[in-house]
């Protein structure tokens, strides 16, 4: 157990697809690292596996008495997560501890349920609304290799976006 | 040694490809850079990184043949270095827009720098229709220390007299 220093891209592990993981002792290691690392950091409300060098399906997150979130589930670790489903969306500006000086317009769903199984072996499933599911989105696409950058919305035409295009040929 | 780009011309695929193969023939690097389409014309502004002992006016002599073939008006000019300043104070957001007239692009910004507000992107747009609608959004950083509750005050005051509508709001990026 032990805080770990946060890896910031252009690490390869933040990149990669992370590998599944068996319930038990060393998925139990990797969790309570991620815990005493997200600890460390005030502002931290959720770390994935990869983002302290392990390229391994588990994250963390805490939402608890963050001013945006709805649902709190308190510390959530889950190891192999799955979106199951998701619902409406909404766009807010994110920023990631593993890439810091930017922020970003990422649209995100505002409902998720999330299934998969604590460090040691035990099926959870969670319901999430606003910000707690931002978080575990934003968790989960680190398993994946997805940084927000890889979401983020036209970065200066939210609003001018609307292309005028000349009218089809009618014929 | 840095030097600002500009070039503009009309739209038309390639423009972006001509002249950054002309920087790179010159080691030229391209760092921040921003590349929009403003009312048809296609406007670049970049700051390039050059290699110590370039000439900037090589590298601008050498930009006036995609310049002649794109039909466009390009400038190279030495930049001072300067260190990237973290903005200090608070992001927001500003929204402006109403029918069009003269003097709100001006009369917004004198505001907001006389209240020490730091424009740090601002993009306008006028949206044809009875009459034309004029938008202009902002990113601004607010000092620390200043009202900001006044700052918006003096802005809606400032809408009334133009006619128009002014939001402010407070960006708050959430790090994961």
């Amino acid at each position: 157990m032990s805080v770990r220093p946060v890896v910031r891209y252009p690490a390869a592990v933040l990149k990669s697809r992370a590998a599944d993981l068996e319930p038990g002792p060393a998925a139990e290691a990797i969790a309570a690292d991620l815990v005493d690392t997200m600890r460390a950091s005030p502002a931290c409300v959720g770390l994935a596996a990869p983002q302290i060098g392990v390229g391994a399906r588990a994250f963390c997150m805490d939402v608890t008495g963050h001013r945006k979130a709805r649902s709190v589930h308190g510390l959530v670790v889950l190891i192999n997560p799955v979106i199951i489903g998701r619902e409406g969306g909404e766009v807010t500006r994110e920023g990631c501890m593993s890439l810091p000086d930017f922020t970003g317009n990422v649209r995100r769903a505002e409902r998720v349920v999330v299934e998969g199984l604590t460090p040691q072996g035990q099926q959870r499933r969670i319901e999430a609304d606003a910000f707690e599911a931002r978080a575990l989105q934003h968790e989960i696409d680190h398993l994946e290799g997805l940084l927000f950058l890889d979401r983020v919305e036209s970065p200066t035409t939210d609003v001018f976006r609307r292309k005028r295009y000349a009218p089809p040929d009618r014929g | 040694m840095h030097v600002s780009v500009t070039a503009v011309g009309a739209d038309r695929p390639g423009i972006v490809a001509a002249v950054t193969e002309v920087l790179l023939d010159h080691g030229a690097n391209v760092e921040d850079s921003r590349m929009a389409i403003l009312g048809g014309h296609f406007a670049m502004v970049l700051i390039v990184a050059l290699p110590d002992g370039s000439d900037p006016d090589a590298l601008g002599a050498a930009l006036q043949r995609p310049a002649k073939s794109l039909d466009l008006v390009v400038s190279v000019r030495p930049v001072a270095e300067v260190a990237p300043e973290l903005a200090t104070g608070a992001p927001y957001v500003v929204s402006v827009y109403g029918a069009d007239r003269p003097g709100i692009v001006h009369r917004v910004s004198k505001l907001l720098a006389e209240q020490r507000v730091n424009i740090s992107d601002l993009a306008t747009h006028v949206v044809e229709g009875d009459p034309p609608v004029y938008v202009m959004l902002l990113d601004v950083t607010v000092p620390a220390g200043a009202d900001e509750a006044a700052i918006e005050a003096a802005m809606r005051v400032l809408a009334g007299e133009l006619g128009i509508d002014v939001s402010m709001r407070a960006i708050e990026p959430e790090t994961l």
